[in-house]
């Protein structure tokens, strides 16, 4: 439970930060350190260096105009608590009561909770579901990625060694439907199976766009295609139309199967999740409506 | 939470007890008030000194090299590389510490189970994942892992033996050849006539049950900081996080070549313990053993993975449980068969025989069934040894017993709650087939009350209309008897033959001031509060003046340190003792300083006055100091032995009883378990404290929703250990334990002093068999039967699936 020997260097700006990344190879960007120290303490993780981001004041921003800029090292606990972001990307609120306690989201950092690609956290999916768009800046210069281009795999994402992941940009979510659910075995657990759906209705309760999103089912978030083509044209709410989509969820899917959990438990809890978010969203709709 | 008492009639009280214990009737001026803790103040603002503060000039940190396999043999151990790291002092093997003699499990005089001799480090075998096999000393810490990683050991792997039955086949590989067997105890033992019960029985239910495997996992792991000194011969400074430092200092002096009086054990503040500190461990012998060879004190502080993969499991038990019963429900038969997956040592000193024995023997319970049988396999496996852990084998004893009852209700159609009254035995003294003799409980009272508390028929009516809505709520009950106060009588009654010896000091100071020492151990149990509370009422004095000391052998009187809920009947009884000598005497001092009759003395709060003539008193602190310095005027024995006096107590057998009772509801798509009420009924007799019995009774309770549902300590197929995190080994937070609604009631024991009884394992013993029984209650329209804990999502949503499955399946259309 003590990490090895490492350097550690604190950047005054984002371009201090790459260079060190550069500089030091086999380095690590260090940000809330809630899933990175761990690691290391465990020696899961063996960087020769942390380079420390979470001071670095001009990635800590929150913009709410049009669509919502959350700077990467923004605390998920200050995301949590902003009243722009509760109002307007209620799911991204409501996700985020479940990554972690009030003690790690304190420290826990929007950025490093994506950044860090575990398949079984909430805001990936989040960011799938929301269409959400991520500025990376790095040795060789800025480049934007779209949320369903950046997850990899287990731990990985498109991000190079020398690249930080800057800022969140999610659009306006105006006047769709949402729901959210995990299943966990204890609240603040990292999730068996959850979803996250965002569904843009006619004005007659047709689904005209649908976005599923999954986690903790597969080596990384994914989007639930066959879900969402099965929405497409229903209306929302109906009940035939949300089992069956949740049915359709793990389609075609590498579904993880492990030592704690088994992949047709997966399946189960996966349909499950994905019809209750379905509905939630229409009873929600109907009881703001 | 809700906290609503109970005593028994009062007069009915007085009489059971001045029946069997003769003491006059105590001025109870704080015990049975909710004192408030008086060493929170201390711990919650950070001042406990705990394991990890011990601090010693010199000292170096040892890291473990521990065997990432479940069976292998150790061909060779190169620290070459090790050694080489800077800051790296040392690094010693197994064959390194030839010169300690064997730890050696099973207590003395134990008949019926092998002795098994291990050395601390494994010298030649490893035999689960997490045996260690050598040490690393360094100046930090960081580099004592450091070289802990260079460390290169040659490994041979062996055969893991990892079922428990396959353990017992003749054919088997074994895990220790120095045995010559697995199974290191069969026992059987029977009373009352049970295969004829079984013949003539209208009605038979048989179960099976395994309890899952689950550990302490206390906030604060172990850890040990030792030094040698070279002098007088050479002896040994032992800080450790231990329930029982006289008990530890016993049995690890002779490993270690010394006698117990070169070894000194100093427990500091523990931060929680449930039992696993109540094992001596190989790290209890190889860090005093180092530091002795080093030359240098050494500091081992356990992480959480060594803690969960190399301390002590518990309740890894397979079940099978039989009832005999007429046709109107009369149970006249138990039969069960408890094998325990023992784990790869015999732990020491209260073997894996701590739960398989332990469910058995008490296996009669509260019911009056009168022809009762069990036997018991321990063999050995290539995994974590199984030790003592909060609840032992009665969690796994009361599951079986409790999950059959429940299917014996459903087949004959009966309540569950009637058919258990129906069973029950009376509120009277009470001796089982098996010799345990009862001082008296609740046992009807306990379970009626626990069935109001969640409004029984309200609920089956609510259940009702649930289903009709597909959803599934279930209600289950589980009431239990707890053997508390463990002393030579009720540890005989169990099963487990050793003497047990507990003193208690008590000294009134020269300035009046109340020094208390004793060999029990408090970590998280309040003694601080409890036997001040009970000192200062045998003496007549203010609480705030009576000081409690414990946890060194050097300051402490002997005693066996706290498990088994022992404390507050060992407590209090070796406690009054003492007092009373030593309230004698100041009765008479200050007789003698008011010139008045002995009999006349009053002595209530710390002030001597003479009964009938107010204004004629006079405080301790001048009786103290007459005591002490007051010459020829004073009574001879005070002259001769001071105002000191220590005491034994040896108690009879004490039993706690009460009832849980569990409302659930499962997410039949998910397998989720959610426990919409946990209430409890306890009776733990003549209550000292009840913000600390509640405290008690909560933590247990929550205990014990982990064993039903979260808690596993898992191994692949191949022995590799999957559960060395907190994140896969899950115990429950605030979020997953309900507003719990406790009762009590107060049947005053008739055997211990002031009729206390224990209370530190009632709800780990008594939850987990009531959400067993609530789930299958709730799932009952599936015709589901559960077979173990802890009933995870999966577990659950397969039997329903399963469930499903049969009911749509082809045999149907
Ligand atoms: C007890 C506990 C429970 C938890 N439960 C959950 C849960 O239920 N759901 C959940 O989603 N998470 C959970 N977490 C993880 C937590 O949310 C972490 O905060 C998060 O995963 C990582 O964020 P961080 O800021 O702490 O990143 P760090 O730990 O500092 O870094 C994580 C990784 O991301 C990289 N990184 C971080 N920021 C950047 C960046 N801006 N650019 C490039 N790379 C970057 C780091 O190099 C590292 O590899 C839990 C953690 C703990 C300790």
């Amino acid at each position: 439970m003590k990490p090895p020997t490492f350097d550690y260097v604190r950047p005054a700006s984002v371009a201090e930060a790459i260079d060190a990344l550069a500089a030091h190879p086999d380095s690590k960007v260090l940000a809330g350190g809630q899933s990175l120290i761990p690691m290391m303490n465990m020696r899961l993780a063996r960087p020769t260096a942390l380079v420390d981001i979470g001071r670095l004041d001009e990635l800590a921003g929150i913009e709410a105009n049009g669509s919502l800029r959350v700077g990467a090292t923004a605390r998920q606990s200050t995301v949590l608590e902003n009243e722009q972001v509760g109002r307007r990307w209620p799911l991204i609120t409501a996700a985020l009561v479940h990554v972690g306690h009030p003690a790690t989201r304190a420290r826990g950092t929007f950025g490093g909770s994506i950044a860090h690609g575990e398949p079984a956290s909430e805001l990936p999916a989040v960011m799938l579901a929301c269409d959400a768009r991520f500025l990376l800046r790095g040795g060789s210069g800025e480049r934007e990625v779209a949320a369903d281009d950046f997850f990899v795999g287990h731990y990985t994402t498109v991000l190079a060694d020398d690249e930080l992941l800057v800022q969140v940009e999610v659009p306006d979510p105006a006047g769709s439907a949402w729901g959210f659910g995990e299943i966990v075995r204890r609240h603040g657990d990292y999730a068996l199976a959850g979803a996250a759906v965002r569904l843009a209705v006619d004005g007659d309760g047709t689904v005209e766009e649908a976005r599923v999103a999954l986690f903790g089912v597969s080596g990384r978030p994914i989007r639930a295609t066959a879900a969402e083509e099965h929405l497409l044209g229903t209306r929302l709410g109906d009940e035939r139309a949300a089992a069956e989509a949740g049915r359709a969820a793990l389609s075609g899917t590498e579904v993880t199967d492990d030592s704690f959990v088994s992949a047709t438990y997966r399946h189960d809890a996966a349909a499950a999740v994905v019809e209750r978010a379905l509905l939630e969203a229409a009873l929600r709709r109907r009881g703001t409506n | 939470m809700t906290l609503e008492s109970t005593a028994t009639d009062p007069a009915a009280t007085s009489a059971a007890s001045s029946a069997t214990t003769p003491q006059q009737p105590r001025p109870a001026r704080y015990v049975g008030r909710p004192v408030q803790r008086v060493e929170d103040p201390r711990l919650l603002s950070g001042q406990g000194r705990y394991i990890d503060d011990v601090a010693l000039p010199g000292m170096l940190h040892a890291a473990f090299v521990r065997s990432p396999h479940a069976h292998a043999r150790i061909v060779g151990i190169d620290a070459t590389e090790a050694l080489a790291v800077e800051g790296v002092v040392a690094v010693y093997t197994g064959k390194d510490l030839d010169w300690l003699a064997p730890m050696v499990s099973a207590g003395p005089m134990r008949e019926g189970v092998l002795a098994q001799s291990r050395s601390p480090l494994a010298v030649e075998v490893a035999r689960h994942v997490g045996d260690p096999v050598a040490v690393v000393l360094a100046r930090s810490p960081y580099l004592a892992e450091d070289g802990r990683d260079l460390v290169d050991v040659e490994w041979e792997p062996l055969t893991p033996v990892l079922d428990p039955f396959a353990a017992l086949h003749p054919d088997s590989p074994l895990v220790d050849e120095a045995l010559g067997t697995n199974n290191i105890s069969h026992l059987e033992q029977s009373a009352g006539d049970v295969d004829t019960a079984f013949a003539e029985a209208d009605h038979v239910t048989r179960i099976r049950f395994h309890s899952g495997r689950s550990t302490a996992a206390p906030i604060e792991c172990r850890g040990v900081v030792a030094e040698y000194e070279d002098r007088a011969g050479g002896r040994f400074n032992v800080y450790s996080s231990t329930q029982m430092p006289h008990l530890l200092r016993m049995l690890i002096a002779p490993v270690l070549g010394v006698s117990q009086g070169q070894l000194s054990v100093k427990a500091p503040d523990v931060g929680g313990a449930f039992g696993l500190k109540c094992t001596v461990f190989p790290e209890d012998i190889v860090v005093p053993a180092v530091a002795r060879m080093s030359g240098r004190p050494v500091k081992w502080i356990e992480d959480r993975w060594e803690d969960l993969a190399a301390g002590v499991h518990s309740k890894d038990m397979h079940c099978s449980m039989e009832i005999a019963a007429t046709a109107d429900g009369t149970m006249t038969a138990f039969r069960g068969h408890f094998v325990t997956d023992s784990g790869a040592y015999s732990s020491i000193p209260f073997t894996p025989l701590v739960d398989s024995q332990v469910a058995g023997v008490y296996l009669s319970s509260c019911y009056g069934v009168q022809n009762v049988a069990y036997s018991i396999d321990n063999p050995l496996t290539n995994k974590c040894q199984i030790g003592a852990v909060r609840g032992v084998g009665w969690v796994p004893g009361q599951l079986a017993r409790e999950v059959a009852i429940d299917q014996l209700a459903r087949s004959l159609g009966k309540d569950p709650v009637e058919l258990r009254l129906q069973n029950m035995i009376g509120p009277e003294v009470y001796t089982t087939p098996f010799g345990q003799t009862y001082d008296g409980g609740s046992y009807a009272a306990a379970l009626e009350k626990a069935r109001d508390a969640v409004d029984y028929p309200a609920f089956r009516q609510r259940q009702a209309q649930a289903r009709a809505d597909g959803r599934y709520l279930g209600v289950g009950f589980s009431p239990f008897v707890e053997p508390t106060g463990w002393g030579t009588a009720s540890a005989a009654a169990g099963g487990l033959p050793n003497g047990f010896f507990d003193t208690a000091s008590v000294t009134v100071e020269p300035d009046g001031s109340v020094t208390v020492t004793t060999g029990l151990h408090s970590h998280g149990q309040g003694h601080e509060t409890t036997l001040a509370q009970v000192t200062a009422d045998e003496l007549g004095v203010a609480m705030d003046s009576v000081r409690i000391v414990f946890g060194d052998t050097d300051s402490s009187v002997f005693g066996m340190g706290t498990y088994a809920s022992r404390s507050a009947v060992l407590g209090f009884g070796s406690i009054q003792e003492s007092a009373v000598q030593v309230r004698d005497r100041l009765v008479r001092l200050a007789a003698a300083m008011l010139e008045a009759d002995d009999a006349d003395i009053e002595l209530v709060d710390g002030v001597a006055a003479v009964k009938g003539v107010p204004g004629k008193t006079v405080p301790l602190q001048q009786i103290a100091l007459f005591g002490y310095f007051g010459g020829p005027a004073r009574p001879e024995d005070v002259q001769r032995d001071g105002l000191t006096a220590t005491s034994g107590y040896n108690p009879g057998e004490t039993y706690a009883n009460g009832c849980a009772a569990a409302v659930v509801e499962v997410d039949v798509r998910t397998g989720l378990v959610s426990i919409e009420q946990l209430a409890a009924v306890e009776d733990c007799g003549v209550v000292l404290n009840p913000i600390i019995v509640k405290g008690q009774v909560a933590g247990a309770l929550a205990n014990g929703i982990g064993v039903a549902l979260l808690e596993d300590l898992a191994y692949e197929d191949n022995g590799e250990f999957v559960s060395g995190s907190l994140m896969h080994y899950l115990y429950p937070s605030t979020t997953e334990v309900p507003d719990l609604t406790l009762h009590s009631i107060e049947t005053p024991s008739a055997v211990s002093v002031g009729g206390v009884k224990g209370v530190g394992e009632a709800g780990t013993i008594s939850a987990p068999a009531a959400i067993v029984n609530a789930v299958m209650d709730a799932l009952s329209p599936f015709g589901i039967v559960i077979e173990k804990t802890p009933m995870t999502p999966e577990y659950i949503r397969g039997l329903v699936r399963a469930a499903e499955a049969a009911a749509t399946g082809p045999a149907r259309s």
